[in-house]
C-alpha cells in the first residue's frame, strides 16, 4: 500500500522582486487504494505538487514522504506535455525507463502500447506522431513501469472527446485492478468527479483550500443523477472560493 | 434542430483535361522549370561564361592567350593527374593522401580538445568566463596568420599544417559544443529522473543526443575550416600535400595546372560531403525525417542569431 504525506510544504520560484510563491503551507495525507484529483486554477501549483512529489522539484520547506509497504516508493509520471525522446522509437522510449531489457519486459510494454491503440506504432519516431498520439505514449510510458504511485498531470486534455473517454476508463479499470494510488490533475471539474474519490481544491497562491470526499460507486456515468450532484457541488465550492472568476 | 449533410461532389473538383498542343507546349516548360535540369544548366552556364570571357580578355589584351586555361586544357591536365601522369613529385592521390592524413590528425585533435572546452563552458560559468575571450581571439584570426606562425616555428614538416587545421577548426567546435550544453532538453532529464533512470543511462540517451546535431554542426565547419586553412599552411610550410601542389603548379607559371588542383579541392571537398557527412548524417538524424542534413546548418544559424543577441560582436566573428 503506498502512502503519501506531506507536511508544511512551501515553495516559491525566483527571490526578491521576482518571487513567486508555487505551494503555500500545504499538509496533506494520500493513503491506499485512492484517485485523489487536483484541481484549481492555472498556476496555483498543481505540476509543482507533482513536481516534487516525484523528485524532480525540491521544496523550499517542509517535508514530502512517499513510501511503499515501507520501502520508497516507484512513482510514474505523465506529464502535462509528452516529454519524449524525439531521437528514439515509441518502443525503445518505453523501454527507455525500464530497469532491464528481458523479453517479459518487451510484452509489458507492448501490452501497454495497445492499451493506448498504438500497438501498431512501436517502430515510429515521436516526430512522426500526432501530439495526442505522443501524449498517449506517455501515458502507455507511465503505466508500463506498473508503478506503486501513477502521476498524471492532465493527461487528457489534449485528445479528443472519444479517446480520452476510452483511456479514462481503462486507466480506472487499471486503477480498480492493481489496486495502486493514481493522482491525478485536471482542470475539468467533471472529469475529476466522474474518476476519483478525493478531490483537492487549491487556490491561486497554491493553498489547498478543500479536501472533498466522493463517496459514489463506480462507474460513474456524468448523466446520473448523483454525479450531476456531486459535480454541481464542487462548483458551488469554487464559487465560495472565488476560483471561477480566475 | 435539422441537420443537413451536404457532400462535396466529385464532378466539381476534377480540372478540364489540356489539349495534346497544350500538353506539347507545356512540356519544355516544365522541363526548364525542374530543378535537375536547373542543376544541370549550371555547368553549361558556367562553360558558356568561361568561353565567352576568354574570348573578351584575348580581344583586349592578345598576350593573354599564353596565361589564361582553356577548358580543354584545364580538361587534359585534369585527365593527366587522374591517370597520375604528372611532372610534379607526387602524384594527385599521393598527394590527396598526404593532404587528407593531416586534415584527419588535426580534425580529430580538433574535435577532442574542442568538446572538451566546450563541455566544460558550457558547464561552468567561470571556465567559460576564463575561455571565452581566447576562443574568440582564435576565431578571428584567420588560418593565413596560424599558417605563416605555424611555418615559422615547425617549418617544413607535418606539425606546422596539422596546427593550423586545429586552430582553424577548434573555436567552431568549442561554440557548438558550448550552445548545445547551454540548450539540453531540461525537461527529459526531469522526466528520466523522476522515472529513477542511471545516471549512465541519461548520460548516452538524452545528453549525448541531444548533443548530437550540435556536434554535428562542428564537424562539418571543422573540417571545411580546417581544410581550408590546411591548403594555405601547405603553400607557406609544406613540402608536398594538395596545398604545395597547387603553388607548384604556380610557380611553373602553368595556369591550367592552378585551376585544375583547385578543380580538384572542390571535388574532393564534394565528394567528402557526399560520401561522408550526408551518410552520417541521414543515420544519425533519421528521428527528424522532413528536415534531413539541412537541420546541421539551422541550428548552427540559429544559435548564431541569438548568439549576437547576448554578446555582441561575437555572432559577427562567428560567421565569418
Ligand atoms: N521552474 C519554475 N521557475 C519559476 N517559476 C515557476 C517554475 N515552475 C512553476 N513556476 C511558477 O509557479 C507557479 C505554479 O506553477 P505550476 O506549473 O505548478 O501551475 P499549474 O497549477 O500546474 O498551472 P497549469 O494549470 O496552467 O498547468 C506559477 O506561477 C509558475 O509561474
Ligand atoms: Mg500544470
Amino acid at each position: 500500500m503506498a502512502e503519501i504525506k506531506i507536511k508544511n510544504l512551501h515553495k516559491e520560484f525566483g527571490t526578491g522582486e521576482d518571487k513567486v510563491v508555487a505551494l503555500e503551507d500545504v499538509n496533506l495525507e494520500i493513503t491506499g487504494h485512492s484517485f485523489v484529483s487536483i484541481v484549481g486554477p492555472s498556476g496555483c501549483g498543481k505540476s509543482t505538487l507533482l513536481n516534487i512529489l516525484t523528485g524532480i522539484e525540491t521544496p523550499t520547506n517542509g517535508t514530502v514522504e512517499i513510501t511503499s509497504d515501507g520501502h520508497v516508493a516507484a512513482p510514474g509520471y505523465v506529464f502535462q506535455a509528452a516529454r519524449l525522446l524525439p531521437w528514439r522509437t515509441v518502443t525503445d522510449n518505453l523501454l527507455f525507463v525500464q530497469e532491464d531489457r528481458s523479453d517479459e519486459t518487451k510484452k509489458r510494454c507492448q501490452r501497454y502500447l495497445e492499451m493506448v491503440q498504438l500497438g501498431d506504432k512501436g517502430d515510429k519516431f515521436p516526430g512522426e506522431l500526432s501530439g495526442g498520439m505522443q501524449q498517449r505514449v506517455g501515458i502507455a510510458r507511465a503505466f508500463s513501469i506498473e508503478p506503486d504511485v501513477l502521476f498524471m498531470d492532465e493527461p487528457f486534455s489534449h485528445l479528443d472527446a472519444i479517446t480520452a473517454r476510452a483511456l479514462r476508463r481503462e486507466l480506472h479499470h487499471m486503477w480498480d485492478e492493481t489496486k495502486k494510488m493514481v493522482v491525478f490533475v485536471t482542470h475539468d471539474v467533471g472529469e475529476a468527479v466522474e474518476l476519483s474519490n478525493r478531490i483537492l481544491v487549491f487556490a491561486k497562491g497554491g493553498s489547498l483550500e478543500d479536501d472533498i470526499q466522493i463517496d459514489l460507486p463506480f462507474p460513474r456515468d456524468p448523466a446520473d443523477d448523483e454525479v450531476a450532484v456531486a459535480k454541481a457541488h464542487v462548483l458551488r465550492k469554487f464559487e465560495e472560493l472565488d476560483l471561477l472568476a480566475s | 434542430m435539422t441537420v443537413t449533410e451536404t457532400r462535396p461532389s466529385a464532378a466539381g473538383r476534377s480540372q478540364p483535361t489540356p489539349s495534346p498542343a497544350q500538353r506539347l507546349i507545356a512540356m519544355p516548360v516544365r522541363i526548364a522549370k525542374s530543378p535537375h535540369s536547373a542543376r544541370v544548366l549550371f555547368p553549361i552556364a558556367l562553360f558558356v561564361v568561361w568561353l565567352l570571357s576568354l574570348a573578351a580578355v584575348e580581344e583586349i589584351w592578345p598576350f593573354a592567350v599564353d596565361v589564361l586555361p582553356t577548358p580543354s586544357e584545364v580538361g587534359g591536365f585534369m585527365w593527366d593527374e587522374f591517370v597520375t601522369d604528372t611532372l610534379a613529385r607526387k602524384n594527385l592521390y599521393e598527394t590527396f593522401f598526404i593532404s587528407l592524413r593531416r586534415l584527419m590528425s588535426g580534425f580529430a585533435i580538433a574535435m577532442v580538445l574542442g568538446t572538451g572546452l566546450g563541455l566544460a563552458m558550457g558547464l561552468s560559468r567561470a571556465t567559460n568566463a576564463f575561455c571565452h575571450d581566447w576562443t574568440m581571439a582564435i576565431l578571428a584570426m584567420p588560418a593565413l596568420a596560424w599558417a605563416l606562425f605555424n611555418s615559422i616555428i615547425f617549418g617544413f614538416d607535418d606539425r606546422g599544417p596539422i596546427l593550423t587545421v586545429i586552430l582553424a577548426g577548434i573555436p567552431f567546435v568549442i561554440v557548438n559544443v558550448r550552445e548545445g550544453v547551454r540548450n539540453t532538453p531540461r525537461e527529459l532529464f526531469d522526466m528520466a529522473r523522476s522515472f529513477q533512470v542511471p545516471q549512465s543511462k541519461i548520460i548516452r540517451h538524452v545528453l549525448v543526443p541531444s548533443l548530437m546535431p550540435f556536434m554535428f554542426a562542428a564537424a562539418r565547419y571543422c573540417f571545411s575550416i580546417g581544410w581550408k586553412g590546411l591548403v594555405i599552411a601547405e603553400v607557406f610550410g609544406g613540402q608536398d600535400g594538395a596545398g604545395w601542389t597547387i603553388k607548384f603548379w604556380y610557380d611553373a607559371h602553368r595556369a591550367h595546372g592552378v585551376v585544375g588542383y583547385a578543380a580538384f579541392f572542390v571535388i574532393f571537398a564534394i565528394l567528402f560531403e557526399r560520401l561522408v557527412f550526408e551518410p552520417v548524417s541521414r543515420r544519425a538524424f533519421r528521428w527528424r525525417p522532413q528536415l534531413q542534413t539541412e537541420v546541421v546548418e539551422e541550428a548552427f544559424g540559429e544559435h548564431h542569431e541569438h548568439y549576437g543577441e547576448d554578446h555582441h560582436g561575437e555572432g559577427e566573428a562567428a560567421r565569418r
